[in-house]
C-alpha cells in the first residue's frame, strides 16, 4: 500500500500584509487522523495559517492541496471544497438571527441538499453529542460563550468533514468554559477526525495532539511530539515563549 | 454611574449640579415666555388681517370640503407607498450591485447611487414631465410623481442597506462560507436578512423624505394633498388656512411613521436579551 495522501499539505506558501511577510515559507503536512496544534506568540501568523487552509485568506505564492488536490480559488469548487473542511472560530460566529437547530441545519440543506428533517434529526444528535441538545429552539445571544462554542463544533460536524480547523476555539471564553469546549475536542481526536488545533492550551495539546508546530514572525521555527516541545524546547524564542505563557 | 437606567443621555451628560438647574430652569422659563409672545403676535396679526374671520373658515365645515382633502391625501399616501416600496427594491439591487464584487457592475451601481442621491427631485421630475414628452414618450401623472421620488430615494437607501451590510459582523459571511455556502447564497440568507434588521429603523425615517418629496406633485398636476389644497385655495383665497390644516396633515402623517420607526428600533434593537431575562438558562 503507497503512502496516504496527507489531507492537508502546504508547499512554500508565502503571504504579505503589505510589508509584514505574515507566512515564510511554510511547508506542512498534516496526515488523515493527526491532531497538530499551532502555537506561538500574537502576530506570528498561526492564524492567518490556519485560515489559509480554507481560503478565507488568500496566499501570494506556494500551494496549498487538500487530499492532494490543489485548494480552488473561487466558485463551486472551492465552496465545495470548504464544504469538507470545518472551521471553528474564536468568536463563534453563529448565525445571530437563526436557532441553534437552524444554524446546524443550514449547510446540510443549502449545500448537501439533505431533506429537512433527515437534517435536522443529524442536528439533534450532534447538538446531543456536544450537550446543548436543551437549547436547540433557542437564538445564539440566548446560550453562553461555551455553549455556543459547541455549537459551532456541531454545525461543523454536521458537513462530515475530512478535516476541521480550531482558530483559537477557547480565546473567547471565561476560564470556567474552556474545558466544556476542549472535552469536545478532546473526544473528537479520539475519534480520529484530523484537526488543526491554534491554541495556547497546553494541557490539550500534550494530552491530544500527535505534533505541536511553534511560530514566530510568519515562520515555523521548530516542531516536534507535544513531549519534545513542551519538556525540551530547541529554540530559544520558544523557550521564551513557553516560560512567558507559564507565568515566570 | 448613576443609580438609574444607564441611556445614552445618562453617558453623554452629566447629571446636572443645583447651580445648573437653577440656570436651567431660567432659561426655559424665558424660553417658553418669548414663545408665548411670538404665537399672540401672529394670532394678533391675524386678527388685524382678517385671517381670523369666519368666511376664511367656515367651508371646513362643508363635507365637501373634507371629501376633496381627503381625496389628494389618499393621493399623497398613494405616491408615496409606491415610491416607497419601488425604492426599496431598487435600493437593495443597487447596493447588491455594489456589493457584487463585479468590477464593471459595482462601478456601473456606484454612479447610479450617487447621481440619484445627488440630484434634487424636482430635477427628475422636470425631466419625466418636460423632457419625455419631447421624445414622445408620454406616461400618466401618477407615475410622473413617483418614478423620480422613488429614484431619488433609492440612491439614498442603496447607502442605507450598504451600510447595514457593513454593519453585520465579518465573522457571520466567514463562517456561512467556511460551511460551503457561495458568496451569493451567503449574502441572501445570512448578511442581508441581519442587514435589514439593523436598517430597519432607518429606512422608516426615510419614507419621511418620501412623503415630503410627493409634495410636488402638484408641477404634474397629480391630485395629491399639496395640488388639491392648491385648488381649494384658488376657490376660496383662504391660503393660510388651507395650508395650515393641510401642515397638520403632513405632520400627523410623518409623526406617525416617526413613531413607528422608534418602535421598530426597540423591536428589532434587541430582541434576544429581553427574551433571555424572562426565560434565563
Amino acid at each position: 500500500m503507497p503512502a496516504e495522501t496527507p489531507v492537508i499539505e502546504m508547499r512554500h506558501v508565502d503571504k504579505h500584509y503589505g510589508a509584514l511577510h505574515v507566512l515564510q515559507d511554510i511547508n506542512l503536512s498534516v496526515d488523515k487522523g493527526e491532531v497538530v496544534v499551532l502555537i506561538g506568540p500574537s502576530g506570528s501568523g498561526k492564524s492567518t495559517l490556519c485560515r489559509t487552509i480554507n481560503r478565507l485568506e488568500t496566499i501570494d505564492s506556494g500551494e496549498i492541496l487538500i487530499e492532494g488536490e490543489p485548494l480552488p480559488q473561487e466558485g463551486k469548487e472551492l465552496a465545495k471544497m470548504r464544504a469538507e473542511i470545518g472551521m471553528v472560530f474564536q468568536s463563534f460566529n453563529l448565525f445571530a438571527h437563526k436557532t441553534i437547530l437552524d444554524n446546524v441545519t443550514l449547510g446540510p440543506r443549502e449545500v448537501l441538499k439533505t431533506p429537512k428533517d433527515v437534517a435536522e434529526q443529524e442536528a439533534m444528535r450532534l447538538l446531543a453529542r456536544v450537550g446543548v441538545e436543551a437549547q436547540a429552539h433557542k437564538v445564539p445571544a440566548q446560550l453562553s460563550g461555551g455553549q455556543q462554542q459547541r455549537v459551532a463544533i456541531a454545525r461543523s460536524l454536521a458537513m462530515h468533514p475530512k478535516a476541521m480547523l480550531f482558530d483559537e476555539p477557547t480565546s473567547a471564553l471565561d476560564p470556567e468554559m474552556i474545558n466544556e469546549v476542549l472535552e469536545v475536542m478532546v473526544e473528537l481526536a479520539r475519534e480520529g477526525m484530523t484537526m488543526v488545533v491554534v491554541t495556547h492550551e497546553m494541557n490539550f495539546a500534550r494530552r491530544v495532539s500527535n505534533r505541536v508546530i511553534f511560530m514566530a514572525d510568519g515562520q515555523i521555527v521548530e516542531e516536534g511530539t507535544p513531549d519534545e516541545f513542551f519538556d525540551h524546547p530547541k529554540s530559544l524564542r520558544a523557550k521564551d515563549f513557553l516560560d512567558s505563557i507559564r507565568g515566570h | 454611574m448613576s443609580a438609574h437606567t444607564t441611556s445614552m443621555r445618562d453617558a453623554l451628560y452629566e447629571a446636572p449640579g443645583p447651580k445648573t438647574r437653577r440656570r436651567t430652569l431660567i432659561i426655559t422659563a424665558i424660553s417658553l415666555a418669548l414663545v408665548a409672545i411670538g404665537i399672540g403676535v401672529i394670532i394678533r396679526q391675524f386678527y388685524i388681517t382678517g385671517q381670523l374671520d369666519a368666511k376664511y373658515w367656515s367651508f371646513f365645515l362643508r363635507p365637501s370640503t373634507w371629501r376633496y382633502i381627503a381625496g389628494g391625501f389618499v393621493g399623497t399616501l398613494r405616491v408615496a407607498a409606491v415610491a416607497g416600496a419601488l425604492a426599496l427594491v431598487l435600493g437593495i439591487l443597487l447596493m447588491l450591485a455594489r456589493t457584487s464584487g463585479i468590477k464593471p457592475l459595482s462601478f456601473a451601481a456606484h454612479v447610479i447611487t450617487d447621481f440619484f442621491r445627488g440630484v434634487p427631485s424636482l430635477l427628475l421630475i422636470y425631466f419625466f414631465y418636460l423632457a419625455l414628452p419631447q421624445y414622445g414618450l408620454r406616461i400618466p401623472a401618477f407615475w410622473m410623481i413617483t418614478t423620480p421620488v422613488a429614484l431619488a430615494a433609492s440612491g439614498v437607501l442603496a447607502e442605507v442597506f450598504r451600510a447595514g451590510v457593513n454593519a453585520v459582523p465579518k465573522g457571520q459571511a466567514e463562517a456561512a462560507l467556511s460551511i460551503g455556502l457561495t458568496p451569493h447564497k451567503t449574502m441572501m440568507k445570512i448578511v442581508l436578512p441581519q442587514a435589514l434588521r439593523i436598517v430597519v429603523p432607518s429606512l422608516i425615517s426615510q419614507l419621511v423624505v418620501v412623503v415630503k418629496d410627493t409634495t410636488v406633485a402638484y408641477v404634474v398636476s397629480y391630485p395629491d394633498l399639496m395640488q388639491n389644497a392648491r385648488v381649494l385655495i384658488t376657490n376660496t383665497d383662504a391660503l393660510v388656512q388651507v395650508y395650515f390644516v393641510v401642515a397638520i396633515l403632513y405632520i400627523l402623517v410623518n409623526y406617525a411613521i416617526n413613531q413607528l420607526s422608534i418602535y421598530m428600533a426597540r423591536r428589532s434593537g434587541n430582541p434576544i436579551i429581553s427574551r433571555t431575562t424572562e426565560n434565563p438558562t
